[in-house]
């Protein structure tokens, strides 16, 4: 609240500034393992850049890359770190969460390109197919596949492990699956391992440590060094098909698109939305993912001219809430300038009526206020009963809403299940006003029944 | 649309016995015999392909074709008796067979032809392929609905297979027998097939490999276009009595001509009677009668697999001792020369691509689990599940790929900035083109390399071209503002395709820092030239894209700019640092602005603005305060904002709305929600059911709010 300073230019250069949040990270006790299993990352990745290059072999460089790739997940796992002990800065309003998310897009974006890299090298190399020297393909082959696996079990890289679930099946995913249901079709005792489905980088991993065997095996055997090229370009295929879905996933969120998971749901409330009282019309709605997980999201809400507006927006975001954290709604009129003059009879009735109504439920809102906090019911009330029901009048009068949401399917016994409603809330709260509304306003009962029919079909954009 | 009632009954009633799951089965037991004598028959039919190779050493291809198609039309006339029984044959029906026998006679010379080539073990492997196996294999390839990944498994196999045949199997007699001197072909015809295949450019039991591969691609296609003929005529026999008798007949000029002008090189036609026999009878005629016989009483799918394993086993096996000692009993009946002949033996390529037919074989002919992709309804009365079978007419009714590239290519055109992307785009592919072909024709690897380095630079002139395309379709459900950020992703992207490159280009320069090759500065100027002129054009065209002071199709330019100038000095060591210098810079500013859209950043050339807009609207008459004020750029055209707005009781929120919504569209802000809250949202928020934690959270808001509007509260 207040004033939000906007202008805070930062003073230090940047790598003092990275410093800084380098400090600040380190200062965490997790992420010094992390910072050691990149230290080693790094040797490692040193060694296997040497061996390739003594080999010549191009699917050990591919099997490399994996290992550069696992140094960027390790690097996006500290971001994650980062991100928990960050809060939103006035130009990052968000927060940083989204860091996140960008830092698994970019490595597996890297990764993919990694892959086409290689796939642009091997295709040089089936003109001119190179000499490999197996020497050091197997032990380089070993120490990558045994670093990877290691480094996959033993760090928790929650921003990975959230992806990996939650992104589409990639192929190769699709195929161990495939093989091991028949296997465990075989040997029931497996199905936990491999099903539903494997891990997609303990899969790659070895899948990629299986091909660099059989070009090991086949260029000793018989020296065929275009298996070397092949198994490259399987690897290079499998890198694709592994990243492929992640990228996606995590450009989705990017591209601030809403997360078809949730469609369903959103779909429910924005009907359920749409039939409260006094709605008219739901429009302009964007949903999409902050980080990952948590969904932001703004709406417009076109309501009739003699609905509340602060209680639509509460009744609103209440449902809303439940599934969208952070929620914008913007409740608008159409001719709300108009004065209450105009108009014919009905539109004159009705205006008088939303006049008197916004000032009327002041005073026992003002009461009520002191007595018990809990009690928007009053002025809930004083709106014409609801087509979908308000079914949440509060906490303190339930038996009224089994009483209402009883009467609902007989369609024109809403009256008579309004009567005693009413006379329930004024016995209840003793306030007096509201029940000589109330008597007119039965008049308009239907009223909100047919808008709301009215916007259930409705195609959105 | 059609519905059927269980179609896919799981374990149906019938269908308890030894089954299990699927289809109702007839008892295996029954089944056994028709299995064996089918398997016994392709053991057979590998016989007479090996014995019918020897055969064509010495016999002229067509002459060959014309015994078979002659002994087997003898003996199925016999045994059919086609013009005895069943109803005459109408005139169109004959030019349907004649056309039968035409195609027929094409498709054998063919498969003939390619056992010459490359012999009767590869030939067995790549031919005797049943129809279904390709056909599954040309629906994974060719159409979406493939049936699952286990068929693209084995669609994989399939290729791999023919890939191993083409690549790991080093037969190195074929490749002797390559450079046939001319006036080795005893025809025509051969020697126009031959010519062909050494367009083709690949040795000839490659050629061969690939000879078979279409013919085996006729083969299932003249089969499925023969299926209604041979219904009109009055069944699959009759059909093929008459098509080889047809064919005899058109063979029989031919051949009367081919034997007077040239001199045969068999000794004694009689010594050929019983190979001769023997083949016509395994190959054509014993194989013939039990396919048809298997397809009618077991599964098409059981069929193709249990005839395919008989069959390449022992066409390995033959492979293997067909010119050992053992097997002269089998060949005894071929008076031929018995040479010690090594050709055409067995090899590792050969074995693994064996062994993955097989696997392939046997995976594409098993019936798919999940059938078409029939969705479950409900259950019937009896309890059987239902399935909606949607036709594939319904999901190919998208526009064809000529259609799509057409009206895309349209769309690119129309704006400027997507064509200028585009031209450059095709100068580029151009010169990438010249390049590669030239580097073919003088054999220079340097230059083809070269090319594929520009290919691949390419690929992010294309991304940012699709990029530009999909920017500007229309908003849907899930891209609820619109494709316009996919511009800023795809900058993005370039920019870290550029690290990429830097990097490549980094690891190569140090590599040849270390160990210098030796250049061969043979093509080098012409190309660098060549690559910078491509480059200035690619920077004119930019100049006016530049002025656009945001949006992605900046990065595609810089990447389009950077590359080449990486590109043109790529082949010297110097000049490295030069480009390195300019990538550094161009990258960096970019990515960064790509990468504060990304994380919706405040806009930083509005801040100033949205600042002052900010304060204005703090002095909007009967505004509280105001919360959660989010901006941030969502593409070059949209800038989305929400804020909450807190106002006395007293004020219209209409009026507040369109008072802020003015004030943030003249700060930029040209996507507004405004949510404006009184004191009444608050208490209504804390009655209904919302949790502990935020109903402690609005109590603490209204406390704030009475606090400040203690005197202007009315009351």
């Amino acid at each position: 609240m207040g004033t939000i300073h906007l202008f805070r230019k930062p003073q230090r250069s940047f790598f003092g500034k990275l410093l800084q949040e380098f400090r600040l990270v380190a200062a965490d006790r997790r992420s010094w393992k992390i910072l050691l299993f990149g230290a080693i990352n790094l040797t490692c990745t040193g060694f296997l850049l040497m061996w390739c290059n003594s080999t010549n072999s191009i699917a050990l460089t591919a099997y490399t890359y994996l290992t550069i790739f696992d140094l960027f997940s390790l690097v996006t796992c500290l971001i994650s770190y980062w991100v928990m002990m960050r809060k939103p800065s006035p130009a990052y309003s968000f927060g940083f969460e989204r860091l996140e998310v960008l830092a698994v897009f970019a490595s597996t974006v890297l990764a993919q390109l990694g892959a086409l890299f290689i796939l642009k090298e091997s295709a040089e190399r089936f003109l001119e197919q190179p000499e490999i020297h197996t020497g050091r393909l197997l032990v380089g082959t070993f120490v990558a596949l045994s670093f990877n696996l290691f480094t996959m079990l033993s760090i928790r890289n929650k921003p990975f492990a959230y992806v990996s679930e939650a992104a589409s099946t990639s192929w190769l995913q699709e195929h161990v699956a495939d093989l091991s249901r028949s296997l465990c079709g075989i040997i029931p005792g497996l199905s936990s391992i491999f099903l539903p489905r494997m891990n997609p980088f303990v899969l790659i991993d070895l899948a990629g440590a299986f091909a660099l065997c059989i070009t090991y095996m086949l260029i000793e055997i018989n020296n065929y060094f275009a298996v070397d090229t092949a198994s490259a370009i399987a690897i290079a295929l499998m890198t694709f098909g592994t990243m492929y879905p992640m990228s996606v996933y995590s450009g989705k969120v990017l591209l601030q698109t809403t997360p078809p998971h949730v469609i369903g749901q959103l779909d429910k409330l924005i009907r359920e939305v749409s039939t409260l009282d006094g709605v008219l019309e739901v429009r302009n709605e964007h949903f999409w993912t902050l980080g990952f997980g948590s969904l932001a999201g703004s709406v417009h809400v076109r309501i009739r001219r003699d609905a509340n507006e602060q209680m639509v927006l509460a009744h609103v975001t209440n449902r809303l809430y439940t599934l969208v954290s952070t929620l914008t709604v913007q409740i608008f009129k159409d001719d709300w300038i108009r004065p209450a003059l105009l108009s014919g009879p009905v539109a004159a009735n009705v205006l008088n009526f939303s006049d008197h109504h916004h000032i009327i439920p002041m005073p026992p809102l003002k009461g009520t206020d002191e007595s018990n906090p809990v009690t928007s019911t009053p002025a809930k009330h004083s709106s014409p009963p609801p087509e979908f029901s308000f079914n949440t009048p509060g906490k303190n009068v339930s038996p009224v809403i089994l009483l209402n949401t009883q009467t609902r399917p007989y369609g024109l016994g809403l009256n008579h299940g309004h009567t005693p409603y009413s006379s329930m809330l004024n016995q209840g709260h003793g306030v007096p006003g509201i029940g000589a509304t109330q008597g007119f306003r039965t008049g308009f009962t239907n009223i909100p029944s047919r808008y709301g029919t009215n916007r259930i079909g409705q195609p959105r954009p | 649309m059609e519905e059927k009632y269980g179609g896919d009954v799981l374990a149906g009633p019938g269908g308890g016995g030894g089954g299990g799951l699927g289809p109702v089965d007839v008892s295996s037991a029954r089944l056994t015999k028709y299995i064996v004598l089918l398997c016994f028959t392709k053991l057979l039919k590998a016989v007479g392909l090996f014995e019918s190779y020897d055969l064509l050493k010495v016999v002229h291809i067509v002459q060959f074709i014309f015994i078979l198609k002659l002994g087997t039309a003898f003996f199925m006339v016999l045994f059919q008796k086609p013009f005895s029984s069943g109803k005459t044959i109408t005139k169109h029906q004959w030019i349907k067979i004649f056309k039968h026998a035409v195609a027929g006679c094409i498709i054998s010379l063919l498969w003939f032809f390619g056992l010459t080539l490359c012999g009767p073990l590869r030939t067995l492997l790549l031919f005797e392929h049943s129809d279904i196996v390709v056909i599954s294999l040309l629906s994974v390839l060719f159409t979406s609905s493939g049936g699952g990944p286990a068929k693209t498994r084995g669609a994989a196999f399939f290729i791999i297979a023919v890939i191993c045949l083409l690549l790991f199997d080093n037969d190195d007699l074929m490749a002797k027998m390559a450079e046939h001197p001319e006036g080795h072909h005893d025809s025509a015809l051969t020697h126009m097939l031959y010519t062909a295949i050494g367009f083709l450019g690949v040795a000839d039991h490659k050629g061969g490999v690939l000879l078979l591969v279409l013919a085996l691609c006729c083969k299932v296609g003249f089969h499925t276009a023969s299926r209604k003929l041979s219904i009109d005529v009055g069944g699959a026999k009759r059909l093929q009595a008459l098509s080889h008798l047809v064919s005899v007949l058109l063979l029989c000029p031919w051949v009367i001509v081919l034997s007077v002008t040239t001199e045969s090189k068999v000794e004694s036609w009689f010594s050929l009677i019983m190979p001769f026999t023997t083949v016509i009878f395994f190959v054509m005629i014993l194989d013939f009668y039990v396919d048809s016989m298997c397809s009618v009483k077991m599964e098409v799918s059981k069929c193709a697999r249990y005839g395919s394993f008989p069959i390449f086993i022992s066409a390995l096996l033959f492979g293997n001792f067909w010119t050992h000692p053992i097997t002269d009993q089998l060949r005894a009946m071929n008076k031929a020369a018995h040479q010690e002949s090594t050709e055409h033996v067995l090899s590792g390529g050969v074995v693994v691509s064996a062994v993955f037919f097989i696997l392939s074989a046997n995976i594409l002919s098993s019936p798919s689990k999940r059938g078409q992709k029939g969705t479950l309804i409900g259950y019937s009365p009896e309890g059987t599940p239902l399935y909606n079978f949607m036709g594939d007419a319904f999901q190919h009714s998208s526009q064809s790929i000529p259609r799509f590239i057409k009206e895309s290519l349209k769309q690119i055109l129309e704006e400027n900035d997507s064509r200028q992307i585009f031209y450059f785009l095709c100068l580029n592919l151009l010169f990438t083109f010249v390049e590669l072909f030239y580097g073919v024709l003088t054999n220079s690897l340097g230059l083809i390399s070269d090319g594929f380095h520009m290919l691949f630079d390419c690929s992010a002139l294309v991304m940012g071209l699709f990029a530009a395309l999909m920017s500007r379709w229309k908003a849907t459900r899930i891209f609820s503002y619109g494709y316009g950020r996919i511009e800023i992703l795809s900058g993005f992207i370039n920019g870290l395709f550029l690290m990429v490159i830097a990097f490549f280009v980094f690891m190569e320069s140090v590599a040849r820092l270390i160990d210098p090759p030796e250049l061969d500065t043979h093509m080098l100027t012409p190309v660098s030239v060549g690559g910078l002129i491509v480059n200035l054009i690619g920077i004119c065209a930019f100049s006016h894209g530049h002025n656009h002071s945001h949006g992605a199709s900046q990065g595609s330019c810089h990447s389009s700019d950077h590359s080449h100038s990486h590109h043109a000095h790529g082949h010297s060591d110097h000049g490295h640092g030069h480009s390195h210098g300019s990538i550094g810079g161009g990258m960096n500013a970019n990515m960064r602005d790509a990468c504060q859209v990304l994380l919706l950043r405040l806009p930083p050339e509005y801040e100033k603005e949205l600042h002052t807009a900010l304060e204005k609207i703090q002095k909007i008459e009967g505004l509280i305060s105001y919360r959660d004020p989010h901006f941030w750029r969502h593409s070059a055209s949209v800038v989305a904002g929400t804020i909450h707005i807190q106002v006395t009781s007293d004020v219209l929120e209409q009026r507040i709305v369109q008072q802020v919504t003015g004030i943030l569209k003249d700060a930029g802000v040209n996507n507004l929600t405004i949510q404006v809250e009184k004191e009444a949202y608050f208490q209504h928020m804390s009655g209904l059911s919302t949790g502990f934690h935020d109903v402690l959270a609005m109590t603490k808001q209204m406390e704030s709010m009475k606090y400040y509007k203690d005197g202007t509260y009315i009351m």
